[in-house]
This record gives C-alpha cells, structure tokens and sequence, in this order.
C-alpha cells in the first residue's frame, strides 16, 4: 500500500532530480547574466534584488545561500528590558518556580558597562551570537547542539542529554540549563528539564516569514537580515558604517554585530 | 509414575467439570466486555488523519521522528503545497486534543488522546516533557485544509508587525565607529 509516507520517501529521490535540473538552470542562467554583464557594464550587481524574508517560505529547506545575522545598533537609546520581554513572551520563559535567579533561562542578557576613568556607561543586549565556527557545536557530544543551513545555532532537544558541555565552551555565557519540570510551554518554543537552550534567532517565526520578536520589540535598533546578500538592509548598514563583533579575536566570526561598543 | 497417573485419572471428572464452568462463565461475561484493561479512543475535531487509523496506529512513531529531523535541522515545516507536515506534532495536539468540561485536558490526565492509549500500552513517551500538550489559540485549522494561510504562528499576545510594516521603521543608524 502506498501512502504519504512512502510517497515522502520516494519524493526525496525526485527531489535529487529536481537538483539536477535546477543545476542546468543555474549554469544557463549565469551564461545569460554574463551576456549581460558585458554590455551594460555595472549591472549585473543591480539586477540581483535583495531576497527579504517572505520570499522564504514554509515549505523550503533552510538555505546555507543564507546567513542570518542581527545588526544591534547600542547608541539608540533603546529599553533593552522591552526585547528581553518580547523573547520571553515568545519563548515563554521566566517560567520556572524552583529555580534561583541564576538558575533561570535567559536568552537575551542586558549587560551594563562602564568606563571607569571617563565615567561612559552604556548597556547592550547579549545574546546567542551565532557563530559560524561555534564552539558549542564543536564540543557537542551527542549532535544536539547544532548549526543548521542558513546559519542559525540552536539545540536539538531530541538529542540533548544535558552535559552541560556547550555552556562551558560559549565564550557569551549565551545558554541556560532547565532545572525543574516546566509545563505549559508555547507551541513553537518546546522546553523542558535536563536540556541546555538558549537564543534561536525565534527560528519558527524566522521561517515562518517574521521577524524574530526582539527585532520587533527594539523599535528599529537591532536590523534583521541575510549577511550573504550584499543589497539586505543589514548589509548595506555594515558596509557603510562598520560594526564589531563582540570577542572578535576568538575568530568565531558571529552572526550577531553591534555598533556603537 | 503408575501412581501419578492414577493418581490424575481420579481427578479427571472433576478438572473437566472445573473447565467447563471457566469456559462458561468467560462466554457469559464476553457479552459484557468486562475481562481485562480496556481502552477508549476518544473521537477528534477531524474527518481523517494523514494516515489510515490502522496504518497510524502502528507508524505514528516513524512519522513523528523522521518529520522531526526535517522540521527542527533542516528548517523544512511544510509540504511543497504549503500543507503541514504529515508528522507534525503540533498538528497532532491540534486535531486531536480533548474537552472536557470546555477546557483542554492536559497530559496528566489520563483521557488525554496520547496517555489514553499508551497507558493501555504500557509505553511511556516523553514528548510532552518539552512539547506543548494542548493546542495555542492557532487550533482552529485543520491539517486537511492544506492552505499556508492557515498555518499562521500568530498567537494571541505575541507581536503582529508584518514585514511590509518593519519595512517602513526608518534603518537609519547614526554610529560614531566609523
């Protein structure tokens, strides 16, 4: 009997020649844009428009053409508590009775700094940055902890088995550990005990065609795009008015940029 | 051993007479359905699963664990038509969550779809240690109505900016570290 499952299977070799297909496309593709290249001149950068996140969809695999990043520009003088509450809202966290302070999971941090001799002070948002060596993917005895296509480093709780071991390894302090039994989870952020989670860039929401909800909640002060496409928005930004990388010399090279530290 | 045999021959009459009255009186309370654990599966919202329910029954497990692998590691949560994934958990609670008394029943109760049945079997499962056991504010559709609109992550109290309106929050970035 034949059935979606089997049907699911046998789609998967139909998929191989469909890659196939799409490869000859491309390479046709590329001989016209050549073409075009030599009459026009500078043109063949102009054609290519920037992909914004709806055109992503559902039923695509994530697409390491991709990378997420987030540009967080620190002199707005932004609330960073309204992204923490917007991450929490989303994930449904702050939701453990029994654990410490310190035990609970944080995806977004506020870190104050201060300049002792000048008196500067400012505060920025840290949170998982995406990196694309990730130390936490590297040490990962199970596979749990992992970097899909486009970028995105999450944990795979089907696999975590709570060693802890990423926590150690992430230079930003970026990932909690659930302690308690938690009921009454969101449906798009499952948690629960014994499993370390931390930022997923709200990866549902991500390919669901949304912002991640602290890019929503900043008022414009963190810019969401595709750090491969040199027309995105977050691009352009960087390309024009540089940014940093937090820990910049570790080569981790992070998905997540700040301007203004 | 000449002794033994005696011995059960004597006893004979009387183990056949025992047998029969077992016999009879399972036959009485077959009518009844009485004998041994019974199990209830509840009826859901929807008209017809992704699967036969015999097929489902049996291969629920594989469904579940290899849409899984596409959803969470390779970012895949739909069909090429746009339809939910046959092996969506979410759609799973979606469809076939439990009222009673017009609120849901959560996993700790045993009419719960899920623990009616694995209780009978004995089969402990863990998804809902982390998964969501009853449906979001998104529980109005159906994974046979197979339409992208439908399957909206929008849930009440979480934020609703489109990306047609981030688009128009100005990206000016005024930063002294040029």
């Amino acid at each position: 009997m034949t059935n979606n499952f089997d049907e699911k299977l046998s789609e998967s070799q139909d998929s191989e020649q469909a890659v196939e297909s799409s490869r000859r496309n491309f390479i046709f593709g590329s001989v016209a844009a050549a073409g075009l290249t030599v009459a026009p001149g500078m043109m063949l950068y102009q054609t290519a428009n920037a992909r914004s996140l709806s055109d992503f969809s559902l039923n695509e695999k994530a697409s390491s053409q991709v990378r997420w990043g987030m540009l967080v520009d620190t002199t707005k003088q932004v609330d960073w508590n309204k992204c923490v509450d917007a991450c929490n809202k989303e994930h449904g966290l702050n939701n453990e009775t029994h654990s410490r302070d310190d035990q609970k999971t944080q995806y977004i941090r506020v870190v104050d700094v201060k300049n002792k001799t000048t008196g500067y002070s400012m505060s920025l948002p840290v949170m998982c940055q995406h990196c694309e060596s990730a130390p936490c993917v590297d040490v990962c005895p199970t596979g749990a902890s992992m970097k899909r296509a486009d970028g995105i480093v999450l944990v795979d709780r089907h696999r975590c088995i709570g060693c802890r071991y990423c926590m150690m390894a992430c230079p930003y302090k970026a990932r909690s550990f659930v302690h308690e039994v938690l009921t009454d989870q969101t449906e798009n952020t499952p948690r629960g005990k014994g499993c370390v989670e931390s930022c997923n860039m709200c990866v549902t929401r991500i390919d669901n065609g949304q912002l991640p909800a602290c890019v929503e909640a900043s008022e414009g002060a963190i810019i969401f795009g595709d750090l491969n496409d040199p027309q995105s928005d977050i691009s352009q930004l960087l390309a024009k008015h540089g940014g940093k990388q937090i820990r910049a010399d570790l080569k981790l090279n992070p998905g997540v940029h700040y301007q203004g530290i | 051993m000449g002794l033994h045999l005696n011995l059960s021959l004597h006893k004979l009459p009387l183990t056949i007479a025992g047998l029969a009255f077992l016999a009879a009186s399972s036959i009485a309370n077959a009518g009844q359905s009485e004998l041994g654990p019974k199990v209830t599966i509840p009826e859901t919202s929807g008209e017809q699963c992704v699967l036969p329910a015999a097929e489902m029954r049996r291969r629920h497990p594989d469904l579940l664990k290899h849409d899984r692998i596409q959803t969470l590691r390779e970012g895949l949560r739909a069909e090429k038509d746009g339809s939910p994934l046959a092996g969506s958990l979410k759609q799973c609670v979606n469809c076939h969550a439990i009222k009673s008394e017009d609120k849901y029943v959560r996993i700790d109760n045993d009419e719960h779809f899920c623990v009616s049945c694995h209780k009978y079997a004995a089969v402990s499962i863990d998804c809902f240690q982390c998964h969501r056991d009853i449906p979001e504010g998104s529980g109005n559709f159906h994974a046979l109505t197979g339409s992208k609109q439908h399957y909206s992550n929008q849930v009440p109290g979480t934020y609703s900016l489109t990306i047609k309106d981030v688009a128009n929050i100005s990206p000016e970035v005024n930063s002294d570290d040029k």
